[in-house]
């Protein structure tokens, strides 16, 4: 976690994974677990068209918190 | 200065007036204290000793930390020692090859480093008996943060010891004004460490990345040279070779062995190499943004690059450079959005640049140059 002491803000990432069909455009975006790796099986089925779901990516986005000021 | 004081002082109380010389006293010895020569330079540079020597304990406790999550690291996968493994990858080093003579310098560096590499895996293998490859990496990765936090902090101590036992203000002044930068960089380091040992793909992931988009129609894949994977895909009438480093390990693989072997398979009959990487940003630029130029894209210390540069003279073959730039911070520590968003965009260029530069019936390798922790093929 990266803090600038001289900001007010104090900036988190929070890392994310997105899901994909194999068949269809089907994207879902969940909290990363321990385990997933890019091109990795998904558990369960595809709620669109029954298909099989893979991770198509991992990501961290930036999550701001006010800090409040001491 | 004594005709001053008794003015002012004239017309006051007797404890004021003492009061009052008193300070114009300490006041005047201070002042002819300080422009003795020699005095005001050793006050100097005992403030700037306690800033760095500030900084040297936060340096230590990173190298301290980084320590312990490898240790930690090494108990979890029930390896024997944790303690003594992490000194001794701590303090494991790697001298330069002689560069007075650089004749066959390449080979002689390829030894030293690969001899470094198959010690470290070695001592790891030993260690914990039956380890997975992917959790092997991440010790690997994990002792080479290890490593360079503890040589930072070694070499800091080193030169702050120096300039105190010579009185060198001027060593002195070096030191502060690089420790800072020193410490930023080891604070990245450590995010990276954490980064690694959870397995998240981190920016320097974007090449793998983009070759994995390529990789998923690939039948069959099949590991090339050490670590590493190449797979055959078809685009509009052109055969793609696509070579990454075999993931979710946490290794770089060998790209350009890969590529020299997939080249001389084919007899030279190549038609364009195009290498995908991350590259260092300019301060003012945007994170993912993408470019396009010409050489190998790689963060290589020579080895590896030179066996692409080679294979491609020896054939007459053109090669692409694309890169998504990014800080130093940001190619070590998780994938940022801004690159996961640039993957897609680099896989239209890639596609743009062979329609643009070859044609059907052509055959191009693609490389997916960096780490691939976290990402498969």
């Amino acid at each position: 976690m990266y803090s600038d002491p001289m900001s007010s803000q104090q900036q988190e990432l929070r890392v994310r994974t997105v899901v994909k069909c194999t068949r269809c455009d089907y994207t879902n975006t969940r909290d990363f677990k321990d385990g997933d790796y890019v091109l990795k099986t998904e558990e369960g089925q595809c709620p669109k068209d029954g298909g099989e779901l893979y991770i198509a990516g991992i990501y961290a986005e930036e999550v701001k918190r006010e800090q409040q000021r001491k | 200065m004594l005709i001053v004081a008794l003015a002012q002082t004239s017309s006051s109380s007797s404890a004021a007036v003492i009061l009052n010389y008193v300070f114009y006293l300490i006041f005047i010895g201070l002042f002819f204290v300080l422009s003795m020569p020699g005095i005001g330079q050793r006050f100097q540079m005992s403030f700037a000793i306690r800033d760095i020597e500030g900084k040297l304990s936060m340096l230590e406790k990173f190298a301290n930390d980084s320590k312990v999550s490898t240790e930690n690291l090494l108990k979890e996968k029930g390896a024997k020692d944790p303690k003594g493994l992490t000194e001794r990858l701590a303090e494991i080093f790697t001298i330069d090859p002689v560069n007075v003579e650089p004749t066959d310098i390449i080979p002689r560096m390829r030894l030293l480093l690969r001899t470094t590499e198959n010690k470290v895996r070695d001592l790891i293998t030993m260690s914990a008996p039956g380890i997975d490859n992917i959790s092997r990496s991440k010790i690997e990765m994990s002792a080479e943060v290890t490593n360079a936090l503890n040589m930072v902090y070694k070499i800091v101590r080193h030169y702050l010891i120096t300039a105190k036992k010579l009185n060198n203000i001027f060593l002195v002044y070096q030191l502060q004004m690089v420790v800072p930068q020193l410490v930023k960089q080891a604070e990245a380091y450590v995010k990276a460490q954490k980064t690694f040992i959870k397995g998240i793909p981190i920016g320097d992931s974007f090449g793998p990345m983009v070759a994995s988009r390529f990789l998923m129609k690939a039948e069959t894949k099949r590991e090339v040279s050490r670590d590493t994977v190449a797979g055959e895909v078809y685009f509009e009438g052109r055969k793609l070779t696509v070579i990454k480093a075999k993931g979710p390990m946490a290794t770089v693989g060998t790209p350009g062995e890969a590529v020299a072997k997939v080249v001389e398979e084919n007899q030279g009959k190549v038609a364009r190499i195009i290498t995908v990487d991350a590259a260092l940003r300019l301060e003012g630029e945007k994170t993912g943004s993408i470019a396009e130029g010409t050489g190998v894209a790689m963060g290589d210390p020579g080895p590896e690059k030179i066996e692409i540069e080679r294979i491609a003279v020896k054939y007459g073959i053109p090669i692409d450079a694309l890169i998504s730039k990014m800080s130093i911070e940001e190619a070590i520590t998780e994938m940022r959005k801004e690159i996961y968003d640039a993957v897609e965009p680099m896989v239209e260029m890639v596609k743009q640049l062979i329609r643009e530069r070859t044609r059907e019936g052509d055959h191009i390798v693609i490389v997916g140059v960096g780490n691939t922790i976290g990402v498969a093929q």
